[in-house]
């Protein structure tokens, strides 16, 4: 097969028995790969009901299908799992060289299922999967794990926990080597309760690509595309951290624990400019143009000595905003969280829920042993590690704010998720647009990345008036690179008052976004508002040699939304659970208050839009005959 | 053709992408172990130094060859090898003080840099500019400026 490895692998931990499943053209096609593969996998062969850390719960890592090739961007695996947190479709995505180690030794996916009986990890060398003992490196942090393992395998790349993965918390993350992790939905938690300390992934075989010059050619051309975008210049500079100010500007971004609008020294102290304070360099994942990570070094204070990937928006924001807290202490917040293995937005979720609840009142100094404050880095470090050792309060908070706040009287109303997922920045009230929609109608729970409108404009923030609409305000040559069906472009797009329609936006973005996930490539703004499924069609087709339109190609993205959808209802997910939570209705930020009737206008036309049943967000049968599913 | 890679270790961010077109136009496959390109990295302090052939004058690599497989191109100047010769013994690897000679483990030869028949592809694709195509005379000068006004920069701040 060409493009592709070829193979899947399949480890029961259980009785460690390995299996190696050929992929058939007919599966690759259909479902593409990357996230694709693991929608499919997860429906077809997860049992309803399972507890999502016992033993039947299966993990999956799919590499995308252009991973492997120098298409820009293209190096994202996706990782899957019923979620701890949400206890629906639990997914997330990351990017460096594990995808491509994992292409290179022969396999497209790895499943995992069972339950070792000790501590182990897994190493696959080719071929050649071997599970070995990990009784000394667990209780190790990742970053030592990663020291111990890289020295003593040469050349592998780690998914991998840390503690907090190992003390089954709910949110923990899955670690991608040092640089990267697949933080949201606790799929650490689910490698955890496997005894799973790593996966160690090297290969010596090489991809074959289906017509290397049509694949060099459009390689040239996605590069032309991305660095034609009038954000790649600012991208490659300071990457996310473009939309600190902008944000801020909005009161969009949840600060104190999404209690307040502005934060006094924003502006100065994670504006862009920040960057240029900290950092001196860049990096990249494999076969990207933009390198937009930057490569942090804190050269005095409390923290001085510290170097590591980061700066980018989430981070800063989660701990910068939600928390309150230094620069500095933002950096510092980062290591600790990639250190334990937990998910950053939702340790800084946690950790801003439980500070409110000091302040008022509802849990104290006696419960905790310690004061908690906003813009306190020693206490909320403390908290951290509390959490992480299950010490304490800490064993509640543990648990994500959801259930945490079911433990405490009055606590309600101070927990910020969705389906039991801790909301990263942009409060939907700060700013209403097709990204804060799509937070609601997102698969995994709260959470931002997938659903971005690509045309996004951080000029305007003036459509609270109007619920169904977000202002365009581009020129017209923007509208043109938009590699969008022109019908569609006519549907969502109105030129003639500049706006978009936010719930046919969210469709068209989630769709696009899922076939990102699935080919494997990145949705930073650069490639969002340029590279569409012509292109991808086209890359798609001289790296495998399987032809897919444009149109085909997109549906196969529909296709694993949709079967991610319905491995959700089946999981008794209800249109009830599709509500932010009720300080966003209740309490404003400046003077912005969300209108839950015209929210849930919007999310009815979503589903309008989605071809699902408007009020109950089921999909319909002929949805799901036209999707082939 | 008197022009070698000039590398810019300072502009590297470590996408691979040299690595990936090098071993793909060379044997029509991704696999990194195929490059002739080495992207070495420095965890701890987040730096990336791309590697490659220097095309030595007098190379360790061929007087250490058995085989005589590896000679100085008298046109170009580079060092090239009569790979089917190759008794894969791997002693050029041994003797290379850059550690560039590298060890094609699916045919079993050892390979190094050939510089694309003076058209590199890794050229072409680097997104920052780390790896240059100059002239011999040029590269020395450029390296000495460029160490120059860091040292300048230094004793600046000092």
């Amino acid at each position: 097969m060409y493009g592709y490895a070829g193979k899947i692998l399949e480890l029961d931990l259980s009785n460690r028995r390995v299996v190696f499943r050929e992929l058939s053209p007919e599966f690759a096609s259909q479902n593409i790969g990357g996230i694709g593969f693991n929608a499919r996998i997860l429906y077809d062969e997860l049992k309803p009901g399972v507890d999502p850390l016992g033993e039947e719960n299966i993990l999956v890592f799919s590499a995308g299908a252009l991973v492997g090739s120098p298409f820009p961007t293209a190096a994202r695996t996706e990782a899957s799992a019923k979620s701890p947190m949400t206890g629906t479709f639990g997914t997330s995505n990351s990017g460096m060289f594990f995808g491509t180690q994992l292409k290179n030794a022969g396999f497209d996916a790895v499943i995992l299922k069972g339950k070792a009986d000790k501590p182990v990890y897994i190493l696959i060398s080719d071929e050649n999967v071997e599970i070995l003992d990990a009784a000394s490196l667990w209780g190790k942090d990742s970053w030592e794990t990663i020291d111990i393992l890289k020295a003593r395998h040469r050349g592998v790349e780690l998914a991998l926990i840390g503690q907090a993965g190992e003390n089954l918390i709910r949110f923990a993350s899955l670690e991608n080597g040092r640089y990267d992790g697949w933080g949201r939905t606790g799929l650490g938690a689910v490698m955890g309760s496997k005894n799973l300390k790593a996966v160690a992934v090297r290969g010596s075989r090489g991809i074959r690509p289906h017509d290397p010059a049509g694949l060099l050619a459009v390689t040239k051309k996605g590069q032309d595309l991305i660095k034609s975008s009038s954000s790649y210049i600012a991208f490659t500079e300071y990457g996310t951290m473009n939309a600190t100010i902008p944000y801020g500007k909005f009161n969009a971004l949840g600060n104190h624990n999404f209690s307040r609008g502005t934060l006094d020294g924003w502006k100065e102290n994670f504006g862009k400019q920040v960057v240029d304070v900290f950092s001196d360099r860049h990096m990249a994942c494999q076969s990207c143009i933009i390198a937009c990570a930057h490569w942090v070094e804190i050269t005095e204070g409390k923290y001085k000595g510290l170097k590591m990937k980061d700066m980018e928006i989430t981070p800063m924001v989660a701990f910068g905003a939600t928390l309150g807290l230094s620069t500095e202490a933002a950096i510092k917040g980062s290591e600790l969280s990639q250190r334990y293995g937990v998910d950053m937005v939702s340790i800084a979720g946690v950790i801003a829920f439980a500070t409110e609840l000091y302040k008022n009142g509802i849990i104290t100094r006696e419960d905790l042993g310690y004061e908690l404050e906003f813009g306190d880095d020693d206490t909320a470090f403390q908290l951290m590690k509390d959490i992480v050792e299950r010490r304490g309060l800490g064993k509640i908070l543990a648990e994500g704010t959801k259930r945490a706040a079911e433990h405490f009287d009055g606590a309600q109303k101070y927990a910020v998720h969705i389906k039991g997922l801790e909301i990263p920045m942009i409060d939907a009230r700060g700013r209403w647009s097709t990204w804060t929609l799509g937070m609601l109608t997102n698969i995994r729970g709260g959470d931002h990345l997938r659903c971005r409108n690509p045309v996004e404009n951080l000029r305007y923030n003036e459509n609270n008036y109007d619920y169904t609409k977000e202002r365009f305000g581009f020129k017209s040559h923007v509208y043109d690179y938009l590699d969008m069906p022109d019908n569609l472009k006519e549907e969502i797009i109105d030129m003639e008052n500049d706006t978009v329609d936010i719930a046919k936006m969210s469709h068209w973005a989630e769709d696009l976004i899922n076939l990102y996930n699935s080919v494997g490539i990145c949705i930073r703004p650069p490639v969002m508002d340029r590279i569409g499924p012509t292109t991808l069609a086209e890359a798609y087709q001289v790296f495998t040699g399987i032809d897919m339109n444009p149109v085909e190609i997109m549906e196969g993205a529909e296709r694993a939304w949709n079967l991610m959808k319905l491995f959700n209802l089946r999981e008794g997910e209800d249109i009830k659970d599709l509500k932010f939570p009720r300080r966003f209705y209740e309490e404003a930020i400046g003077e912005k208050i969300l209108d839950e009737a015209k929210v849930q206008q919007v999310l009815s036309n979503y589903f309008k839009a989605r071809g699902w049943d408007p009020d109950s967000g089921r999909p319909k049968d002929e949805t799901l005959s036209r999707l082939k599913i | 053709m008197n022009k070698r890679l000039l590398i810019n270790t300072w502009l590297c961010d470590g996408c691979g992408l040299c690595e990936l077109v090098c071993a793909f136009s060379h044997t029509g496959l991704w696999h990194p172990a195929l490059s002739r390109i080495k992207v070495l990295e420095d965890k701890k302090n987040g730096l990336f130094f791309p590697t490659t052939c220097a095309h030595c004058v007098n190379p360790p690599c061929a007087n250490a060859c058995l085989m005589n497989v590896i000679v100085k191109d008298p046109e170009t100047g580079l060092t090239i090898r009569n790979e089917s010769s190759c008794i894969g013994c791997r002693a050029c690897e041994i003797s290379c003080p850059f550690n560039v000679c590298l060890f094609d483990y699916v045919n079993e030869v050892v390979v190094n840099c050939d510089l694309c028949k003076g058209d590199p592809l890794c050229v072409k694709v680097c997104p920052t500019g780390a790896i240059e195509f100059v002239s011999v005379e040029e590269t020395p000068e450029r390296k000495r400026v460029a160490a120059a006004s860091d040292r300048l920069l230094e004793s600046a701040q000092r």
